[in-house]
């Protein structure tokens, strides 16, 4: 693979009002990636984008969103209002027109950018707080301190995973889900303070109580960010493994253990299920074996640390059962699904209003799915990201030079895809195959039939 | 250690019976005799010629008469239909004739007779009526089982068996006689079951000193005979500390023996109470009960078993406004559940008061206590009273609360199975509810515990806790559960709960269900998803045909009605009309649908006139002329 990092160019976050007068220009400049870019130069790329997205306005009232040039791709994100993200990647571009055909470079998909952009803006409204409540002396810093991370942490590239941002949810039998949601309202009942806001296990999510929007961010910060770090500590230290049955606090990362750990805790911005607004809590994440539990605590809540001995006796030998059952589940149905899926058509299934998501591709990001070829992967974040063409009930099948069968199909807010490698297939072969794989594939889920 | 107590609870748990059966008191004239088969007390003044009273609970059987004075009385019994009347009596070189008497409407008729047992110089240790014109005579020397006919005023034997005996019990209830042979080392039980007498297998007693009279007892409880031992700790030197009470099976009981841990030690006497085995303590003035039928694994085939709550004492009676004196050196207890106060003269039963055993639980003991009011007839009210106060308090009763449930259900599923079994076995067994005293369906724990407790803060934990003991137990959530649940959860704002549980099928698909989440649709459009999906598991196509035109999806309402088979039953007007309303483009693939099912069902394309689906053809032809 192409090394992906090459090709963001630049990404920064400016707002024109932070420096109205001429020579104030650096001011507007919130955050700047890469850092070695000289400051003129910064001035140059800024003022492009301030000059685009003032002239768009003339010709539509919706903010702009991209800008094509022969060597760059910019897209623009105005999450609040004059506050704008921009991410530039560079098009690989042939100044001789006879390139070699299977040297052919891949770009960015336009969607995956606008994703990009949104997520980084979720994750630092999750952790640091809208923009515009941040004072003007403070903004500079925290967008250093948060992007600058936050970027270098993450890649992007055409991955089927950024293609469509979903939650994975475990499929579990109604008994262990029982055993979990059971244990999370004992835990609140005894910790009044403490809500249960996430259960995941490994990487795939079993409990939510957040509203769907910022669960995702919460999802994507625990699996992009935090659980890999922890999965890699676990590997290294064989001592900490022990220690492990116990379960520990892993936010702040060197757990908790005096009273001055609790300042390190992290504040998170989100809205809880039953909230009717944003609010900010304290965000507590405790782990066990491979189970990951996330609460929020009201900040007005004075913490002590005794609390925080008892949850962790009280979370520790409880957690450790429930998730050493998951993992007996998921074994079994590991197995289960092997004997089932002797299908090697790949599909993908999203789910727009829990943002559930489930792909016959290895959906780990350790292992990306090559499975999935450039070209159909751009076809899928086409269907996926124009709603209109498909609307809220259709289906459409799309087929590649080089014999790739691509279906989508939309009905009741439900995704549904499916990659079929077939020479000598017709029309009718590819559709009857795509039901049979969605009456497989998704049991008990319905699908307004053509 | 935190205590649970019932509101509005006693502490006691056990009383006497409101009015006691009064009777003449033991006095130098006046003796007083009690039989234990009927359950009747006989007062003889002087003996029987100033009159016999005959007393007990049932007041038909009641009766005075007068009767000669031919020497001390030993015992005297009525058969159980009431028309015999056996008397043993005391009189030298007499030691094995008993005496008959013949009556008529409970008053004595003049045919009286006697009969003298096989083994003339054998001594009568006592008579039992097994039936009712059945009667053995125990003797030193053996038990005879004899037929009376009381017409022709003689008494054949049925069957005799020898057996050297000291003293023996009686347990009226499964007609059985333990036999103390060998000065009480051996015990040895027969059964009088249907007019014969048969063996069985003696009781293996390990002990170093014989067994005393007193400390045995014949009964019967949870449907099997048990032989209950006393084991005092001067009895035998092996043992220390306080008394335990062993039963030991004698028929129907398996091969488990039950030991009982009273804690005590000196005078007992036993009771039967609603399948409960109470042991009053004469000094300490308390009576514990145990419950052989908790859960308990045998080791080495015992069980042992503790009080299933503190014992206390019975609650205090008054006889003519006077208190009385309980636990009195006057009391005999009989078996089942009589006590008599001779000096008093009154009859009283024992009675179970259910409320009392949660009055002061340790909080671990709760789901044990609801356990064992689960086995009890009268429990019903007091479980329900149990919960309400739990779900109340869920803040801190919740794991007890689930395991309650749990005990609950895991009886109701016992009784489903054995309903299925006997369904499929025919109607062979015909004990059917009677292992069952309380079986508390979804139904009821809904009307009773859940429902009335909506307000309370931990309810959403509460109904989820339910939800999930009976998810433990493979029952399926039942419409009223599951309406409950609906409603709760969403007053509560947990409406993704009540997805998450219908996406894992926590809740059972039910069309009631479905139609529930659709309404919510307008407020929460994933409970819709789902509800259109659960209605589809269903079968109920034509619903989803329904709803799916009324959510302007004329096409899918098309195909879905093709699929599930309701095309043909699609009218034509609502479906164009839907269709209209939606699209041109949709308008025609659902006229040209349309057409093509007129071709078929009716071998032409056009509609028909009742079909009123004019409006549309001139659409059409509207919208195929602009083109």
């Amino acid at each position: 693979m192409i090394d992906i990092k090459n090709k963001v160019n630049s990404f920064f976050i400016f707002n024109s009002t932070f420096g109205p007068k001429e020579g104030d220009e650096l001011k507007r400049i919130l955050f700047y990636h890469p850092s070695q870019v000289t400051q003129d130069a910064r001035k140059i790329q800024v003022g492009l984008c301030e000059a685009v997205v003032k002239f768009m306005t003339t010709f539509s009232t919706e903010p702009c969103e991209a800008l094509q040039t022969q060597s760059k791709r910019y897209i623009f994100y105005q999450p609040e209002k004059d506050y704008w993200m921009v991410l530039v990647v560079r098009i690989p571009y042939a100044t001789k027109a006879a390139t070699t055909s299977n040297e052919k470079k891949e770009v960015i998909e336009p969607s995956v950018m606008q994703d990009f952009l949104m997520s980084a803006y979720k994750m630092f409204r999750m952790f640091i707080g809208p923009m515009k409540d941040i004072p003007t002396e403070d903004i500079y810093n925290n967008c250093e301190q948060f992007f600058t991370p936050y970027i270098m942490s993450r890649s992007i590239a055409n991955d089927i995973n950024n293609v469509i941002q979903g939650i994975s949810y475990l499929p579990l039998e109604k008994n262990s889900f029982f055993r979990v949601v059971c244990f999370i309202d004992l835990l609140e009942i005894n910790y009044p303070d403490f809500k249960c806001v996430s259960f995941v296990y490994n990487d795939k999510l079993i409990w939510n109580g957040l509203t769907t929007d910022d669960m995702l961010t919460l999802y994507q910060y625990l699996v992009q960010t935090l659980l890999p770090k922890q999965v890699e500590k676990e590997i290294q230290g064989g001592a900490v493994t022990a220690a492990q049955r116990h379960g520990r606090f892993i936010s702040p990362p060197e757990g908790i253990r005096n009273a001055d750990d609790l300042q390190k805790l992290h504040k998170v911005y989100l809205m809880r299920e039953e909230d009717t607004e944003t609010k900010q809590y304290y965000l507590v994440i405790y782990r066990t074996l491979s189970a990951t539990v996330c609460f929020t605590v009201d900040v007005t809540t004075n913490l002590s640390i005794d609390t925080f001995r008892s949850l962790d006796a009280f979370i520790g030998p409880q957690l450790s059962t429930i998730a050493s059952s998951i993992s007996e589940q998921c074994a079994l149905h590991a197995l289960q699904s092997t004997q089932l899926s002797n299908t090697d058509h790949s599909f993908i299934y999203f789910n727009r209003l829990n943002l559930a998501y489930k792909t016959s591709a290895p959906s780990s990001s350790l292992t990306p799915s090559t499975a999935i070829k450039p070209e159909v992967l751009s076809i899928i974040a086409g269907i996926h990201s124009d709603r209109k063409s498909l609307g809220n009930y259709g289906e459409i099948i799309i087929k590649t030079p080089d014999e790739y069968w691509v279906t989508g199909k939309s009905s009741n807010d439900r995704e549904f895809y499916v990659i079929i490698q077939e020479k000598n297939a017709n029309l009718k072969d590819i559709a009857d195959e795509v039901r049979r794989i969605c009456e497989d594939q998704m049991k008990g889920i319905f699908f307004y039939p053509m | 250690m935190a205590k649970f107590s019932l509101k509005d609870s006693d502490e006691y748990y056990l009383s006497l019976s409101e009015q006691p059966k009064r009777f003449d008191a033991d006095s130098p004239v006046t003796n007083v005799f009690f039989d234990d088969t009927n359950g009747q007390v006989f007062t003889v003044r002087s003996g029987g010629v100033t009159g016999v009273t005959v007393n007990g609970m049932d007041d038909s059987k009641c009766t005075s008469f007068r009767m000669e004075d031919k020497g001390p009385i030993i015992s005297i019994k009525f058969s159980p239909d009431h028309k015999i009347l056996a008397i043993q009596r005391n009189i030298e070189g007499q030691n094995a004739t008993v005496e008959f008497v013949n009556f008529k409407d409970l008053a004595p008729t003049n045919i009286e007779y006697t009969h003298t047992c096989k083994w003339k110089n054998a001594k009568i240790l006592g008579f039992v009526w097994p039936r009712a014109s059945e009667i053995a005579f125990i003797t030193d020397h053996g038990i005879e089982l004899l037929q009376v006919l009381p017409d022709k005023k003689q008494l054949k034997t049925l069957k005799s068996t020898s057996f050297s005996g000291a003293w023996f019990s009686w347990c009226a209830q499964s007609n059985i006689i333990l036999l103390a042979g060998n000065n009480g080392a051996l015990l040895q039980p027969f059964s009088l079951n249907s007019s014969t007498i048969t063996k069985l297998q003696k009781l293996e007693v390990e002990w170093s000193r014989p067994v005393m009279e007193r400390d045995v007892f014949v009964l019967r409880l949870c449907g099997a005979a048990w032989c209950a031992l006393f084991r005092h700790a001067a009895a035998a030197p092996t043992v220390s500390g306080p008394t335990e009470v062993w039963l030991m099976p004698i028929s129907g009981g398996g091969s488990v023996q039950h030991v009982l841990k009273t804690g005590l030690t000196g005078r007992f006497a036993v009771s039967v109470v609603d399948h409960l085995l109470v042991i009053h303590h004469q000094s300490s003035q308390t009576s514990q009960i145990f419950d052989i039928m908790e859960e308990a694994k045998p080791e080495n085939n015992v069980v042992m078993h503790l009080p299933l709550v503190q014992g206390v004492s019975m609650r205090p009676a008054s006889v003519d406004d006077q208190p009385c004196p309980m636990y009195s050196g006057n009391w005999v207890v009989f078996q089942p559940d009589y006590v008599i106060d001779a000096r008093l003269g009154c009859l009283w039963r024992v009675q179970l008061l259910p409320a009392g055993l949660a009055h002061s639980v340790l909080k671990d003991d709760v789901p044990r206590v609801v356990a064992a009011l689960l086995r009890r007839r009268a429990g019903r009210d007091t479980i329900y009273r149990v919960l309400n106060q739990l779900v109340a308090h869920a803040g801190t009763y919740l794991v007890e609360l689930t395991k309650c449930f749990d005990e609950i259900n895991s009886v109701y599923r016992r009784w489903a199975d054995a309903e299925v079994a006997r369904n499929t076995a025919g109607a062979g067994a015909a004990h059917g509810r009677a292992h069952f005293p309380v079986l508390l369906a979804q139904a009821d724990v809904c009307a009773h515990v859940l429902a009335p407790r909506a307000d309370e803060p931990h309810l959403v934990a509460a109904l989820t806790a339910y939800l999930a003991s009976l998810a433990r137990h493979a029952l399926p959530a039942q419409p009223d559960a599951a309406a409950l649940a609906v409603r709760a959860l969403l007053t509560r704002g947990a409406g993704a709960r009540l997805r998450a549980l219908v996406r894992r099928g926590c809740l059972g698909d039910a069309r009631p269900l479905a139609c529930q989440l659709l309404s919510l649709g307008h407020l929460d459009p994933a409970a819709a998803q789902l509800a259109l999906d659960m209605m589809w598991r269903l079968k109920a196509h034509g619903d989803v045909v329904e709803v799916l035109l009324s959510w302007d999806e004329p096409l899918g309402a098309a195909g879905a009605a093709r699929a599930g088979g309701a095309w043909g039953g699609v009218a034509a007007r609502k479906l164009l009309a839907a269709a209209r309303a939606h699209s041109p483009g949709a308008f025609l693939a659902a006229y040209h649908a349309l057409l093509a099912r007129n071709e078929r069902a009716r071998g032409s394309p056009h509609f028909l006139n009742t079909e009123q689906c004019d409006i549309y053809i001139d659409y059409y032809r509207q919208l195929t002329s602009e083109s």
